[in-house]
């Protein structure tokens, strides 16, 4: 059990841990000995246990001689209620070594000026990405795009769009 | 994420863009070293951009798919914009 604790938990149980003193300050009997032994493991294992799966777990750990109490389980799986969604994406992050969309604004101008003599009235959206890695500074990307560019993106995302459909679709 | 039809008072970035390039590809994390199961799809882009002066850059980034749905959502609202101007 020990090992398999060590074994490249250290973020996840950083996190429960913050999250655990925050919720169970004083609950008795939950002390973090009791959640590092019974829960972290399996958290661990699992960033998409469900939450059948997590009571499963808790009951036959209150059936286990030196396991938990049925009230120390209900407060266990309530943690994990509310908490489960956060747990997850920190896991997505710190496990994305590229950098992420963090916000997207836009506006459309209405261009009417131009270098040449002749006046163009072309429309054109402007886009800024904000970008970046898992514990670093934004980084701004600001794009040009005029009504044509913008259909050609739309279908790309439409591709995008049907690509996970057909994912979603298809049992795992 | 934010979306805005308010022009931003001031862009973050003071060179725009051309995109040259799109490139995507739609992926599934199933493991790491944090965590043995993962099992979640994000799609990748890759980016090629040019500046003012003709030089190209690449741009990589992921999203997961609701913010892929949020930006596949707000392409449409500018196309929607943009035929109106």
């Amino acid at each position: 059990m020990a090992a398999g604790e060590l074994e490249g938990g250290k973020p996840l149980s950083g996190l429960l841990n913050a999250l655990a003193q925050d919720t169970f300050h004083g609950y008795p009997g939950i002390t973090e000995e009791l959640l590092r032994s019974q829960l972290y493991p399996e958290s661990i294992a699992s960033a998409d246990m469900d939450f059948n799966q997590l009571e499963a777990f808790l009951t036959a750990q209150t059936k286990k001689q030196g396991g938990i109490t049925s009230d120390q389980a209900a407060v266990i799986s309530k943690f994990w209620k509310s908490h489960k969604t956060k747990i997850r994406e920190s896991l997505m992050n710190q496990s994305r070594w590229n950098s992420g969309l963090r916000g997207l604004s836009w506006r459309v101008d209405g261009k009417s000026q131009s270098r040449h003599s002749a006046q163009i009235h072309t429309p054109v959206a402007i886009i800024e990405l904000e970008l970046g890695k898992y514990g670093q500074e934004s980084e701004f990307l600001c794009l040009e795009f005029d009504e044509v560019k913008v259909n050609q993106i739309l279908k790309t995302l439409s591709e995008v769009e049907e690509s996970i459909s057909t994912l979603i679709s298809q049992p795992n | 994420m934010e979306a805005s039809s308010e022009p931003p008072l001031d862009a973050k970035s003071d060179v725009t863009n051309q995109l040259v390039d799109f490139q995507w590809k739609l992926g599934m994390a199933v493991s790491s070293d944090t965590c043995r199961s993962l099992k979640y799809p994000y799609v990748a882009v890759m980016l090629k951009v040019a500046d003012h002066s003709g030089q190209v850059k690449t741009k990589c980034f992921e999203m997961t798919i609701p913010q892929f749905q949020n930006f596949y959502r707000q392409f449409k609202e500018i196309a929607a914009v943009i035929e109106t101007v």
